[in-house]
């Protein structure tokens, strides 16, 4: 759903045989076939969706004629949606950003069955953010709810939402990197082997976490005599159903993020840059987005948000921030919440960004094809690689500038306290970096609509234009 | 003879309460998924969770019976 999605059925949505995900002219479609319309018609002619929309909490949905969209295959209805500007996967996200996911999918599903729908599974997929407002996405997960049934995405639920926030919250391990190496979560039975004893006196650790791991063992293990006929008829009253999901909401709202990810929380009044030198900065970031008026603008090393906000400030549509730091994602979140922002923050290790997963590779785009702005910050960000992660300046700029066709690149030179920080430890063996080689590199692909020194120890802000078919 | 009424007696109630609900199956639930919220759902569910430790614990008692679970062979079928 990005600028960079290519026109056709999406990639990723393959599960569900009700239909399927269609991006076409820039515009997103969900096809829906004849059986997947046995249920969704109840759904649509109830208005739910349309009802949950009007709240903020369930991306808007529109029926057109499927020639709208050129009868696509097996479409016997067809709906537009939003087309939403950047799409992000659960494991880029901070804690907070996962927790309120998690609420949100909760809230959805409470609302649903109080109408007497339900949802076919809990993915943490079918969220995305809209600036810093979590929102489903998935419409055909609704169908009407049958009376007694267990709830089916009980185990996704768990392993999606609840044990990475756990991991975080009582054990203290941030769980991006195995998130993304699994794809579809966290197991249980790992979380119950990690998770402190004390912990497990918790109601809802002890019974969705220690206790269904234990059940699941000792069912599969084949030392208990398990009931798969009684398994299949399980039932789970109503009223059962709505107090899990409740109790789980409550709990869940309760869970903080671990200590060693808020210490930042005063960054933005708290960093080592001159006052002057920021307000330069935003100065200059400003007069970009007003002229270039960017609908995305990338913020790769964005911090605590300080020049996201002062872009949309100056006009930019929306934002996506970049940062490696836990804290720092945490409080640009918090602070994008607090003003209700179009800017979301993203964990990103930009020696190591996500990569093409899932099925075949299509299922979840990395961040090279999805990361394509209009406009590009790239501040306080390059020696953290170049001379960080010892990439060469001519492969990093060149990275830097296919993200956006117009963007600004402050260069941080080797006398810059930051930089000397970076070799205190290690040789320096970084002899082709300087501004000569940074300039240059940038000049033999874009204009350089401007070069402002910000600092006496030598940053630059670089702001550059790409020059048409050096894309 | 004991194990013939607690199975008969679980029985029972599985047919008695368990009504024909089926999941739908558009998503495998998991057996300790199901098992939680059968325990969760009342007394019938828990009979079936029951059940399921009561053959561990009669291997106690049973002379030449040898636990399986050893640690290792979680989930690996």
């Amino acid at each position: 759903m990005t600028a960079a999605t290519k026109s056709g059925i999406d990639p990723g949505s393959f599960r569900d045989p009700a239909g399927q995900v269609l991006h076409l002219d820039n515009k997103v479609f969900r096809t829906v076939t004849d059986h997947g319309w046995t249920t969704f018609s109840r759904v649509w002619e109830q208005d739910l969706i349309a009802d949950l929309a009007a709240e903020g909490m369930v991306l808007p949905l529109q029926r057109v004629n499927p020639e709208a969209a050129g009868n696509p295959e097996n479409t016997a209805h067809l709906f537009e949606t939003e087309k939403l500007p950047f799409i992000s996967w659960p494991f880029e996200w901070s804690f907070s950003m996962l927790k309120s996911a998690a609420l949100l999918h909760l809230d959805v599903h409470l609302k649903a069955l109080a109408r007497d729908f339900t949802l076919s599974d809990a993915s943490a997929y079918n969220i995305q953010f809209r600036g810093a407002r979590p929102v489903f996405i998935d419409h055909l997960s609704f169908r009407p709810y049958v009376d007694g049934e267990i709830w089916a995405g009980h185990l996704q639920f768990c392993e999606q939402f609840i044990n990475p926030l756990v991991l975080a919250a009582k054990a203290g391990v941030m769980p991006n990197a195995w998130y993304r190496g699994t794809q579809e979560g966290l197991p249980t039975a790992d979380i119950s082997r990690l998770i402190p004893l004390r912990h497990k006196f918790s109601w809802s650790v002890f019974m969705h976490i220690f206790l269904q791991a234990r059940l699941d063992r000792t069912a599969v293990s084949g030392s208990g005599d398990v009931d798969t006929g009684a398994m299949s008829k399980a039932r789970l009253p109503k009223s059962s159903l709505v107090n899990m999901l409740k109790g789980l909401r409550s709990w869940i709202a309760g869970l903080q993020p671990p200590s060693g990810a808020t210490v930042w929380q005063n960054y933005a009044g708290d960093n080592s840059y001159a006052s002057s030198e920021a307000s330069e900065k935003v100065r200059l970031v400003g007069e970009m987005v007003a002229e270039v008026k960017p609908g995305l603008l990338l913020d790769l090393g964005c911090n605590s948000g300080d020049y996201s906000f002062a872009a949309l400030e100056a006009g930019a549509g929306q934002v996506v921030g970049f940062d490696v730091d836990f804290g720092a994602l945490e409080a640009a979140f918090a602070r994008s919440q607090a003003r209700d922002l179009k800017f979301f923050p993203l964990y990103f290790d930009a020696a190591n960004p996500s990569p093409d997963q899932g099925w075949a590779q299509g299922e979840r785009i990395g961040f090279a094809a999805r990361a394509k702005g209009d406009a590009l910050l790239a501040l306080a960000f390059i020696h953290h690689l170049a001379i960080g992660k010892n990439i060469p300046l001519l492969r990093l700029l060149n990275w830097l500038m296919d993200r956006a066709p117009e963007g600004i690149i402050e260069f941080v030179p080797k006398e810059d306290p930051m930089v000397q920080r970076l070799l205190v430890l290690r040789e320096d063996i970084f002899d082709s970096y300087s501004f000569e080689t940074f300039i240059t590199v940038i000049g033999s692909r874009a204009d350089i609509v401007s070069d402002v020194q910000i600092s006496e120890s030598g940053r630059r802000l670089v702001r550059y234009s790409r020059r048409l078919g050096a894309d | 003879m004991k194990r013939l009424l607690i199975f008969a007696i679980a029985l029972i109630a599985v047919t008695l309460v368990f009504q024909t609900s089926p999941a739908q199956a558009y998503l495998d639930p998991g057996t300790g998924s199901i098992l939680l919220q059968m325990l969760l759902g009342g007394v019938a569910g828990g009979l079936v969770v029951f059940k399921l430790y009561w053959t561990r614990i009669k291997g106690w008692f049973s002379p030449g019976a040898k636990s399986s679970d050893d640690g290792q062979g979680a989930g690996d079928t």
